[in-house]
């Protein structure tokens, strides 16, 4: 009986859980529909993250695997200061996609340091679309 | 006194005496093999330390010690040691049990300068490095004189060492007696009237477990400390921290302690936020606000470590620097550092200071605190002991 509740408690709390997960991505992906964007394609999204943009300063190459790597079920390093970066499937870390701020931070410099500008809304969303189901 | 050797054995240097001596030569070679690279930091005060405890028992022991330790017994005039010498190559060569007068003259020497050493040494240790009992007493620009008393000191001593020694050897040849081999026996040839003295066991064995106990409480943590959890020998002031900063700053590298750069370099450096090093921070205006306050509060000007005292000092006034790998205090302290190692995977990085620097998040930079990763000492001894302590078990 008892461990009958804690297993609903437990149920509740996973439920709670990823329902703030998928809130973050919903409520961004909600905005940039609002703001003329849409539909959003996790190919479209990976295509992206793939994409290689040439640096006119450095003279290379860089896409978000320059920090993120290949594997985003594995920890990533800073390209310049070879400073650890989290695992950014959610998959694997729970915490990520989960806060809006943060994510906006990052797509403005992400996308600043990587494509030289800020993302669209279109963009943004089809990159949420990509990593949401990592 | 007598020129003669009679066939008495008789022992002249209690055991705390000779204790003495040759810890006091452990610890003087132990500071000269140690005083360059600042990473021995820690090696070289407990050198220094233990060197000044030794002086003090001997000055006690010359005091209250036996027959021939006691400094009133060796306390000979300018002409004892005139004539001693001149006895040398005459004919009245005179044959001391004790220390002869010209020893005598260099064991007061040395035990002046040795006292003249570590008390400047402490005063160094206080002023460099804000550490021991000056520690917060003496300031970092007051400390350059202490330094240079302390550096005269050490040659000074090193040339009566010289001396010392070549007074052992002499005498050692023309008495036929060997010097070296009695402060390790204790014992001499005498004449039938001396007599010897106590041994003075107990406190000989007090003396060895101080010496002891200091050694495990100075290198113990070495022997426990673990790769997530290295010994620190060295803890300094505790700074201020600020969440806003570490947050801010360590998302894309080591959130470097304002105490690195002066207040004008951080305020230069959070006006250009959209081009930080090729980066667009864009953080708020209330964040840099903060990170600004922080940085004020706290930055190289006002030298509250060593780091920032000596990265301070060294930038001319007219320059703002933003990368701490470009000022020359910093270029100098790693110009010995190859490529090579920059190049290993533990480092990678000018900005990665906690690969070697222990202490960089704490931004105190200690002396000792530092170990190039993936770097075998030429000797270490703390694998050694392991394998010794390992293979007893065995």
């Amino acid at each position: 009986m008892k461990s009958g509740f804690a297993r609903v408690i437990a149920v509740v709390l996973f439920m709670m859980a990823a329902q703030v997960h998928a809130g973050a991505v919903d409520t961004l992906q909600q905005e940039y529909i609002a703001a003329g964007a849409g539909p959003f394609s996790a190919a479209k999204g990976k295509e992206m993250w793939i994409e290689k943009h040439l640096d006119a300063e450095s003279g290379k190459q860089r896409n978000c695997q320059s920090c993120h790597t290949e594997d985003l079920s594995k920890p990533g390093k800073h390209a310049k200061t070879g400073k650890v970066i989290e695992p950014l499937a959610p998959s694997v870390n729970n915490e990520r996609l989960t806060d809006i701020k943060f994510i906006n931070k990052w797509f403005k410099r992400n996308c600043k340091w990587t494509l030289g500008r800020e993302c669209t809304a279109q963009e943004k969303g089809d990159f949420l679309e990509y990593l949401r189901g990592l | 006194m007598s020129q003669q050797k009679a066939g008495q054995t008789v022992l002249v240097w209690d055991i705390p005496t000779r204790m003495f001596h040759w810890l006091l030569v452990v610890c003087f070679v132990m500071a000269w093999l140690s005083y360059e690279d600042n990473r021995y930091l820690d090696v070289h005060t407990f050198a220094g330390y233990t060197f000044f405890g030794l002086l003090l028992f001997r000055v006690v022991w010359g005091v209250f010690g036996t027959h021939y330790a006691r400094f009133k017994e060796f306390a000979y005039g300018w002409s004892d040691v005139f004539g001693y010498i001149k006895g040398l190559f005459g004919e009245d060569m005179r044959h001391y049990i004790g220390h002869n007068p010209a020893g005598a003259w260099a064991i007061f020497s040395l035990i002046g300068f040795g006292l003249v050493l570590t008390v400047s040494g402490l005063f160094v240790l206080g002023g460099e490095e804000q550490h021991g009992p000056l520690a917060g007493i003496i300031t970092f620009r007051q400390s350059t004189p202490f330094r240079e008393a302390h550096e005269f000191a050490a040659y000074t001593l090193l040339l009566l060492v010289v001396i010392h020694f070549v007074g052992v050897i002499t005498e050692s040849l023309f008495h036929r007696e060997n010097l070296i081999g009695a402060m390790f026996r204790g014992t001499k040839q005498a004449d039938t009237e001396s007599t010897s003295v106590r041994p003075h066991r107990l406190i000989a064995a007090t003396l060895f477990t101080v010496v002891v106990a200091y050694v495990i409480a100075a290198f113990g943590g070495y022997l426990t400390e673990t790769q997530e959890n290295p010994y620190l020998p060295f803890k300094g002031k505790e700074l201020p921290m600020s969440d806003t900063w570490n947050e801010a700053c360590g998302e894309c590298h080591l959130a470097f302690h304002p105490t690195l750069l002066p207040a004008r370099s951080w305020e230069l450096m959070l006006e250009q936020q959209e081009d930080h090093f090729d980066d667009d921070l864009f953080l708020e205006d209330d964040t840099i606000d903060e990170l600004l306050i922080y940085a004020k509060a706290n930055s190289a000007d006002l030298e509250q470590t060593e780091a920032a005292w000596r990265m301070n000092s060294n930038i001319p006034a007219n320059e703002t620097p933003l990368r701490i790998s470009e000022v020359s205090y910093w270029k100098r302290k790693h110009e010995e550092i190859d490529d090579e190692i920059w190049k290993r995977n533990e480092i990678k990085s000018k900005a990665n200071c906690g690969a070697c620097h222990l202490d960089a998040k704490q931004g105190t930079f200690e002396d000792a605190d530092m170990r190039i990763p993936g770097e075998a000492p030429e000797f270490d001894a703390i694998e050694w002991l392991k394998s010794v302590l390992g293979g007893d078990e065995k």
